[in-house]
């Protein structure tokens, strides 16, 4: 008898940050689910308007929720549509809610599968959709590849060696009861699980999602001294903030703000200025610029207007040209201000912070630049951040059970089975943990050969 | 199965010898030879009645992982199982060495010899063990061979290359025989075997009185009374001088003089390996096995080699108990022959050669159980092609067998594969004890028990599945008896009616009650994936056309051609967007046979 397929959830809607998005639930735990969501059963093919609370009560969104029973619906099964506000925040703690309330997250094209196989769509239908479940799955996999590049990817491997390793303690006793191996160390096992679940909690706590959604889009003001880069941070907030002096170098340590522009909330980040000859004092204050450079979604490049570009130092000619630029020349207010036309790529606009003229086609630059980044990577962030999140906690469930386990002395093989359950939660983010590497580090640590 | 046919084997006198060590089962493989058994083999019942020494490994575990072991008279086994194939009906044995196989449109259609005769059948199973171009090795001294005194398989390797089928080199070890009486016991300690032996076979669903020993061969159906007289195994270590003998000749080893080029196992390295990458570990455990009782010959288990035969006789010497020792047969490396098993569908088949079966380390597996699973399923796969019947293909889920032939064919393998429990992702369901209950379908399906047999099994289900339910809701009193268990309150023997329940039916029902959350769990997970094992896909589906699927995926799928969804999902590199995909086709592809 096949087994009763999954509810599964996922957003329906392309872009991360739009007015609105569309949260899609289907299978069989839907008409419940619906029904606890929407307060009482709700009619098939209404819209209704409610508020999302999570399971612990809290509101998150004000929401439209419309209730297809199977088999009218896009899948043929019971299906929940809920469309909320277009935030990635919000459409994420939804999701997250829903994988706690037991379903599961979609895999990529599992709709339409479903659909297909349920005898909604023909294969024509179902293969136009293939080509987009293919680029989707690309695209996925290009997040989750943006997510796990540095810090999260290393630090994923080191848990997953370290889960390897006390899984490959436990497997050598089991297989090879005759061989000659050192006395079983349970305490040193517990203490490393111990260990490895703690380090699992951090990570799922800091990766709840993707820190561009989390924080907003790290925009980096960034220029020589005197350029205007806190006048122009003042003026994007429309009110006094920074400390504005004549003199150059004022700016020592950051400032953030956050605003919201169009949909997209940017984490705006004054800098030191870049002088090409520092006093020692602001040595310091210009390699924590360099760092926040070197980590930025976008990059204000703020060109003092009257000088030519022959005068710009070597690294803000670099920085213009890089593609996560857009180069703000200021000062447009002053009679000395050259108009420049520079071959870049980068979009760039003149405007005066004192005045603020120019500064609407900068909002308007800047949206369509972080539109642009949304589109690429926003939905598809939210979708993996939200796998992320669901696998770390059935890892760290697994842990603990193993670690239960272990303290009661129950049968070895039982406590393999929670530390496999949660490789194999591991493997739902980094790709599938194959058995030999286990075999790998059992056979590097115990010499086995009868 | 009732199908004619003939076994052809270079020398009769060597049929079901033990090249290695004199030992059946041990840790997944007891649990394979339980399998065999369900499946109607003859390698459990043959351990059961050779036996010398019985022990069951990992007592203090869970039953999921307690696997029986046995010891075994190295002659007495090889001659019951020569008789019982002479006894077989239907079975032809004939003494000849295959020399190539006949192959026309790509088909196989019997295969030639050395003595000139060419044998024509619908489907050849190919079982070279490592006699393919075997080539041993001691020290510097080379000798072809695939066991010391035997030939080699010269030339039928050229019939597969001309074929199309891939072959690499592999390397195995086996250590040097010593004659007991040179041997100082009093040096050593004596591993007993258990006092209440745990046999292969399902005696309990099998005929009564089939149980017989060694010293009863030729007596069919006598009785024996389980237990007496069970040999010992010794155990000694190596010295500090071993070590040192060792690394002062490393340079003459074959193995690490470059002599070989074959890959050999990890799990199971020279005395070389394991004091060159373990330099830290002081000491090794060797274990001295008997080879019978009408011997006096004994294996070293621990100790294989490829260091020259002067240098071994001191190796030897260097340990406690064989100071005198006499070596009857030097150790020695053998290099052979495997063909890659990814060329081969589930069913054992050639991909490139139709009707033509692979089995045993000619597949890249290790160990007379890995061979045996093989050998049985090939077997009943060229009946099966020959009639027309779809073949027998196991799942992950119901036997180590069926692990065992997906991981071959679905992942290959780079080194002698050996069976691990960590290997079955579930194992908790693969408990020994319950080989042919899972069994009982594929057994009855391609029949492989007979009828009698077939009845006392689904009767023993019944038995057991009536009483899980029982002891679940009856209580005792207040709470179930399933619980009271569970908590240690009661024990299911003190249940006056099942105390009258035979013992591997209490096994079995006392498992699924103590262990019940974790069954359950890993049956869910078994469901979970059983939609994707159901969807088959075609043999001859065109991947590199299939639209939407990424050329990487394309071009992996086109090499292994899987049999079913689940089998395509675990082809490393195969991601879960193009599953969705091939899951679509497949069903895009039943509805146009419908039509």
């Amino acid at each position: 008898m096949p087994a009763e397929p999954d509810t599964i959830a996922a957003l329906s809607t392309p872009a991360g940050t739009a007015a609105l998005a569309v949260v899609r639930i289907c299978g069989p735990n839907t008409a419940a689910l619906s029904a606890a969501l929407a307060g009482g059963a709700p009619p098939p093919r209404r819209a209704l308007r409610r508020d999302y609370h999570d399971r612990e009560g809290r509101l998150i969104d004000d929401v439209l929720m419309t209730y297809f029973p199977a088999p009218r619906s896009y899948s043929g099964e019971d299906t929940l549509e809920i469309s909320c506000h277009g935030s990635p925040y919000i459409v994420q703690t939804l999701l997250e809610d829903l994988h706690a309330r037991g379903c599961r997250p979609a895999l990529p094209g599992e709709f339409t599968q479903r659909a297909f196989l349920n005898g909604r769509i023909d294969l024509s239908q179902a293969e136009a959709v293939m080509d987009l479940i293919q680029a989707r799955g690309e695209r996925a996999l290009h997040a989750a590849h943006q997510q796990l590049r540095g810090a999260l990817s290393e630090r994923m491997e080191g848990l997953i060696d370290r889960l390897l390793s006390l899984l490959a303690q436990i497997e050598a006793y089991i297989d090879f009861p005759d061989e000659d191996l050192p006395e079983e160390d349970k305490a040193s096992v517990i203490n490393h699980l111990s260990d490895l679940l703690a380090d699992t909690s951090h990570l799922a706590a800091t990766s709840r999602f993707g820190e561009m959604l989390r924080d907003g889009v790290k925009t980096v003001i960034a220029g020589e001294p005197n350029a205007g880069k806190s006048s122009l941070l003042n003026r994007l907030l429309g009110r006094e903030r920074a400390l504005v002096s004549p003199e150059p170098g004022t700016t020592r340590d950051f400032l953030e703000e956050r605003i919201i522009v169009g949909a997209h909330c940017l984490r705006l980040i004054d800098t030191a200025g870049l002088n090409p000859a520092p006093a020692p004092l602001e040595e310091l204050g210009m390699m924590r610029t360099r760092e926040r450079l070197a980590e930025a979604d976008l990059i204000l490049v703020v060109i003092d207007g009257r000088r030519p570009e022959e005068l710009w130092t070597d690294e803000i000619r670099i920085l213009s040209r890089d593609p996560r630029s857009i180069i703000v020349l200021n000062k447009s207010d002053l009679s000395e201000f050259v108009d420049w036309d520079g071959a870049t790529s980068s979009p760039t606009l003149a405007v005066s912070a004192l005045t603020g003229a120019g500064m609407e086609a900068l909002f308007q630059a800047v949206v369509a630049r972080v539109d642009a980044y949304s589109l690429e990577i926003g939905a598809d962030a939210v979708a993996v951040s939200a796998r992320h999140a669901f696998a770390l906690a059935a890892a760290r469930a697994e842990l603990e059970c193993a670690r239960a386990n272990l303290q009661h002395g129950a049968a070895a093989e039982l406590t393999a089975s929670h530390l496999r359950g949660a490789l194999s939660a591991f493997g739902e983010i980094t790709g599938k943990v194959d058995n030999e590497r286990m075999l790998d580090q059992l056979f590097a640590a115990f010499c086995i050969g009868k | 199965m009732g199908s004619s046919t003939l076994l052809l084997t270079g020398n009769i006198d060597t049929i079901a010898q033990m090249s290695c060590n004199p030992a059946i089962g041990g840790q997944a493989k007891g649990q394979m030879v339980r399998e065999i058994d369900a499946l109607g083999g003859e390698m459990a019942i043959n351990t059961d009645v050779t036996g010398i020494q019985f022990r069951l490994l990992n007592e203090s575990k869970g039953p999921a992982v307690q696997s029986p072991r046995a010891q075994c008279d190295k002659k007495a086994y090889q001659y019951r199982l020569k008789h019982t194939l002479e006894l077989q009906p239907n079975l032809e044995i004939f003494q000849a060495t295959v020399t190539g196989l006949l192959i026309s449109q790509g088909r196989v259609r019997g295969c030639q010899t050395n003595l000139d005769l060419d044998f024509r059948a619908a489907t050849v199973v190919v079982t070279t063990g490592t006699f393919l171009r075997g080539l041993m090795h001691i020290g510097q001294n080379k000798n072809e061979g695939g066991r010391l005194g035997d030939f080699a398989a010269r030339t039928l390797s050229a019939s597969f290359v001309a074929a199309g089928i891939e072959l690499r080199r592999l390397k195995t070890g086996t250590p040097p025989r010593i004659l007991g009486r040179s041997i100082d016991f009093t040096r050593m300690e004596e591993q007993k075997g258990d006092h209440q032996p745990t046999f292969f076979a399902f005696h309990d669903t099998r005929r009564d009185g089939e149980l017989f020993h060694v010293e009863h061969t030729f007596e069919r159906r006598l009785g024996w009374a389980p237990g007496c007289e069970q040999v010992s195994c010794w155990t000694t270590h190596t010295t500090g001088e071993t070590a040192q003998i060792v690394r002062d000749n490393l340079h003459l080893s074959a193995m690490y003089s470059g002599e070989i080029e074959g890959v050999g196992p990890r799990y199971c390295p020279s005395i070389e390996d394991k004091f060159v990458r373990f330099a830290d570990k002081p000491r090794h455990l060797l274990f001295l096995e008997p080879e019978g009782r009408a011997t006096n010959e004994y294996y070293v288990n621990g100790l294989s080699t490829s260091l020259p035969f002067d240098v071994q006789v001191r190796l030897v010497r260097s340990i406690p108990g064989l100071e005198k020792a006499h070596l009857l047969r030097p150790a020695y490396a053998v290099e052979y022959d495997f063909a890659p098993p990814t060329q081969l569908f589930a069913s054992l088949e050639s991909k490139k050669v139709e009707g033509l079966f692979f089995a045993g380390q000619i597949n890249g597996t290790s160990g007379y159980e890995e061979a045996a699973c093989q050998g049985l399923v090939a077997g009943v796969n060229a009946t099966n092609k020959v009639r027309g019947v779809p073949p027998l293909i196991i799942g992950r889920q119901e036997a180590y067998t069926g692990v065992l032939i997906d991981d071959l064919v679905t992942k290959g393998t780079n080194e002698p594969y050996r069976m691990f429990t960590s290997r079955a992702e579930h194992r908790l369901l693969l408990n020994h004890g319950s080989a042919e209950l899972r069994l009982l379908g594929h057994a009855a399906k391609h029949g492989l028990l007979g009828a009698d047999r077939l009845q006392r099994i689904t009767e023993k289900r019944d038995r057991i599945q009536h009483w899980v339910s029982r002891l679940e809701s009856e209580r005792c009193p207040g709470i179930t008896w399933g619980d009271a268990i569970r908590r240690h309150e009661r024990a299911a023997i003190e249940h006056p009616d099942f105390a009258r329940e035979s013992l591997p039916v209490r096994q079995e029902v006392a498992y699924r009650i103590v262990y019940k959350g974790y069954l359950e769990r890993e049956q869910r997970q078994v469901e979970k994936l059983a939609q994707m094992e159901h969807v088959r896909l075609p043999v001859d589906l065109d991947y590199l056309s299939l639209r939407g699927l990424r050329r990487e995926s394309a071009v992996k799928l086109a090499a292994i051609r899987p049999l079913t969804l689940g089998q395509a999902s675990r082809i490393s590199g195969v991601n879960p967007a193009d599953i969705s995909i091939l899951m679509v086709h497949a069903a895009a592809g039943r509805a146009g046979e419908s039509r």
